[in-house]
């Protein structure tokens, strides 16, 4: 069996089963509901009880949704940062670029006390917390960015990353110190992330963000893999390295801006799911990388999903707790191996 | 002129009496005074001549250990065996209180004019306390959880009344160390409605205005009571859900707790009245609408004031036959000046008005003339 035949087979299996895992993720939640009744109310709406047919239209399918564009929109902007910074520990969370996103998210939630009225109505609807927090994780990629023009040893960028995500979280802990019990109550559950609550319109925008998000990373596609081969490398290829640059953080950030947003800083995804996909497919080229990390991010997310609802139970985990379970021993294994090579 | 004599030899009596006595006799003593206490399960007050001794017997959930005070009038004399516990010198002449439902206490009591610190004031929603603030007679104090140490030693209040959420306290011990009186208060710990209203009593003791606290709780307790009765003439007992989703959890009270128990004597029929426990569920948003989504009124959602803000925060909440027929009823309406909500600071002091409230909402018929104070019905 050639590559390309077993890539083949791997692609089919892998939408066949998102789409399973779809199906799956909608029949399953806190309220039993008859296999029959699920069917029901997605194709003809004609389900046994009211109440039924609201929570798999309104409340399970556009959590599936979240959890696919959120599973998709995470693992390749880790893809992409993992790729331009050369270094396999780098993800839009460890860059602090969540931390960035949740700064801008913080100031708008905390922050309304210092905000003129009109302005923090504005930028209390969805839409304002969408652009604060992209705009967030937009400056600290930058700032990330400036500093690693500066410094081009990778462990030295990542840990100035770091910084960058103490600092932010410095100042969301500040906000928190002046803000009223509400307003934590509010922060602090966002930040523990969460797919389900979204309506049907932040589903929209989300989905136009991560279109975005994704439609700039195809077209980054041929510029990554100039990159693996190193910047000079690409350059003498005829790479506008800088213009190429830039999109990919662009992509980057409205990808991880804009989950963040909605969702909350879901870790480990983004760093964890692209060396899934390496692993399974044995490449290094993005063209294959790229649909198999999206496809695999929203299988793992869907599975994670399932997962935290705690299915037939009355209790439901909060959606970090079971990504970090996914990512954590991904990142141990890849230490250690890294270590191991060097060794 | 026969009764000098006689005084005279009681009196010389009476001090050889104490002279003889011995501290195991005193110990005896103490123990045989009246709790003053009826309700609450977390306070206990013993008064003697010229002291009285306060134990909080539950100053957070679960507490294994317990906070016994010993409130000492000017010139009155402390029997050895108390003189392990903290001491505090009565009738306090300034005080720091650390949450708005020790306010209402301190007016009521007409001694407001005593507060000289708080952490964060812009909570308090009280008009006469707000003068105070405005007037700039009341300092800040820091946040609860740390409060301004260096502001508090400078301002060498004569007693600050805290809380513990657990037997950690590390700003509270530095305060006590540095020389300042802490007392911890656990009133929030309290579930029974007549419960946290008595916590009165704690502030009384302080000022030595024991028999003016017991006034005024003994009101509350009638009226509390009058009303209970009346809310049994009820003919039905409509369903209630209560609590609001963050993000994807709904809270919801749990069945033994101090909101639930309220629904409960205001012969309503609350959907999680059987849960255990006196904290709040977090449950699913699936479950919540399959059992609540016909419930017919729905209290406490959160902080809201408006439907509109409702449905813009979550539009799941459209859903529910409350919401459609507008029987939700909020306390975020009812503010004071700088947005503190009038429900969190009165309703622990005040719990008769709630239950009015209450009956009015669930059987208007009971109270035809009654005007809703804490909660209103959101348009």
């Amino acid at each position: 069996m050639t590559q390309t035949n077993r890539n083949t087979i791997l692609f089919i299996s892998l939408i066949i089963g998102m789409l399973l895992l779809f199906l799956v993720n909608i029949s399953l939640g806190s309220v039993s509901i008859p296999i029959k009744d699920v069917f029901n109310s997605l194709t003809t709406g004609n389900c046994s009880k009211e109440t039924w047919q609201y929570i798999i239209l309104n409340y399970r399918l556009p959590k599936a949704i979240a959890a696919i564009l959120v599973g998709m929109g995470l693992s390749i902007s880790g893809l992409l940062m993992q790729t331009l910074f050369k270094n396999p520990l780098a993800g839009p969370y460890v860059l602090g670029l969540s931390s960035g996103a949740s700064l801008g998210v913080a100031i708008v939630i905390l922050g309304t006390s210092f905000l003129p009225t009109f302005l923090s109505s504005i930028l209390i609807s969805s839409y304002g917390i969408v652009l604060a927090s992209s705009l967030g994780s937009f400056l600290v990629l930058l700032a990330v960015l400036a500093v690693s023009q500066q410094l081009r040893d990778t462990m030295a960028i990542l840990i100035v990353g770091l910084m960058f995500g103490s600092l932010t979280n410095a100042i969301v802990g500040t906000l928190t110190y002046f803000s009223t019990a509400e307003q934590l109550q509010k922060f602090t559950f966002w930040s523990l992330g969460n797919l389900g609550n979204l309506s049907w319109s932040s589903i929209a925008v989300l989905s136009i963000c991560i279109g975005i998000g994704l439609l700039l990373s195809v077209f980054s596609i041929k510029p990554l893999n100039a990159l693996l081969l190193g910047e000079n490398y690409a350059k003498s290829l005829g790479l506008n390295y800088n213009k190429a640059r830039l999109i990919i953080i662009f992509a980057t950030s409205i990808l991880a801006g804009s989950i963040t947003a909605f969702a909350g800083p879901i870790a480990f995804i983004g760093l964890a799911v692209p060396h899934i996909a390496k692993l399974v497919f044995q490449t290094s080229n993005h063209t294959i990388l790229f649909w198999s990390t999206m496809l695999f991010g929203a299988i793992i997310m869907l599975i994670c999903d399932s997962i935290s609802q705690l299915p037939g139970s009355d209790f439901t985990l909060p959606i970090n707790a079971v990504t970090s379970i996914f990512g954590a021993p991904i990142v141990i294994w890849l230490l250690i191996r890294k270590r191991k090579m060097i060794g | 002129m026969k009764f000098i004599p006689n005084t005279l030899l009681y009196f010389l009596v009476l001090v050889l009496f104490i002279q003889c006595k011995d501290v195991a006799k005193k110990e005896a003593e103490i123990t045989t005074a009246k709790n003053e206490i009826q309700y609450a399960k977390g306070l206990e007050i013993y008064n003697y001549e010229g002291f009285s001794v306060v134990k909080i017997t539950n100053p957070w959930p679960d507490a294994k250990e317990n906070f016994t005070y010993v409130l000492q009038q000017k010139n009155s004399i402390i029997p050895d065996s108390l003189k392990q516990f903290t001491t505090i010198q009565i009738p306090l002449k300034s005080i720091v209180v650390t949450s708005t439902t020790h306010i209402p206490a301190l007016e009521l009591l007409g001694v407001e004019n005593t507060l000289v610190g708080f952490p964060n004031t812009d909570y308090i929603s009280s008009v006469k306390t707000r003068k105070l603030i405005d007037a700039g007679k009341v300092r800040e104090v820091g946040t609860n959880e740390t409060l301004n140490s260096e502001v508090l030693i400078d301002m060498a209040p004569d007693l600050i009344v805290s809380f513990g959420l657990n037997n950690s306290n590390p700003t509270l011990d530095n305060l006590q160390k540095s020389g300042l009186k802490v007392m911890l208060n656990g009133d929030w710990t309290e579930q029974s409605p007549l419960g946290k209203a008595e916590w009165i009593k704690f502030f009384g003791a302080l000022y030595g205005l024991n028999s003016k606290a017991n006034t005024i709780f003994s009101d509350i307790e009638k009226e509390y009571n009058t009303t209970l009765a009346l809310a049994k003439k009820a003919t039905s007992k409509p369903t209630v859900l209560s609590g609001a989703m963050f993000q994807d959890q709904w809270y919801v009270p749990q069945g033994q707790s101090w909101a639930s128990l309220f629904l409960k004597d205001a012969q309503a029929n609350y959907l999680w009245a059987d849960s255990n426990g006196t904290g709040s569920l977090a449950l699913p948003f699936e479950t919540i609408l399959e059992k609540a989504q016909e419930a017919e009124f729905w209290i406490a959602p959160g902080d809201f004031s408006s439907l509109k803000e409702m449905s813009d925060s979550n539009p799941h909440y459209k859903q529910f036959d409350s919401f459609k027929n507008k029987k939700v009823y909020s306390y975020g309406v009812n503010k004071g000046a700088k947005g503190g909500i009038v429900y969190f600071e009165w309703s622990p002091t005040r719990p008769d008005w709630v239950l009015k409230d209450l009956i009015s909402i669930f059987h208007p018929e009971l109270l035809p003339n009654h005007k809703l104070f804490f909660f209103q019905k959101l348009e």
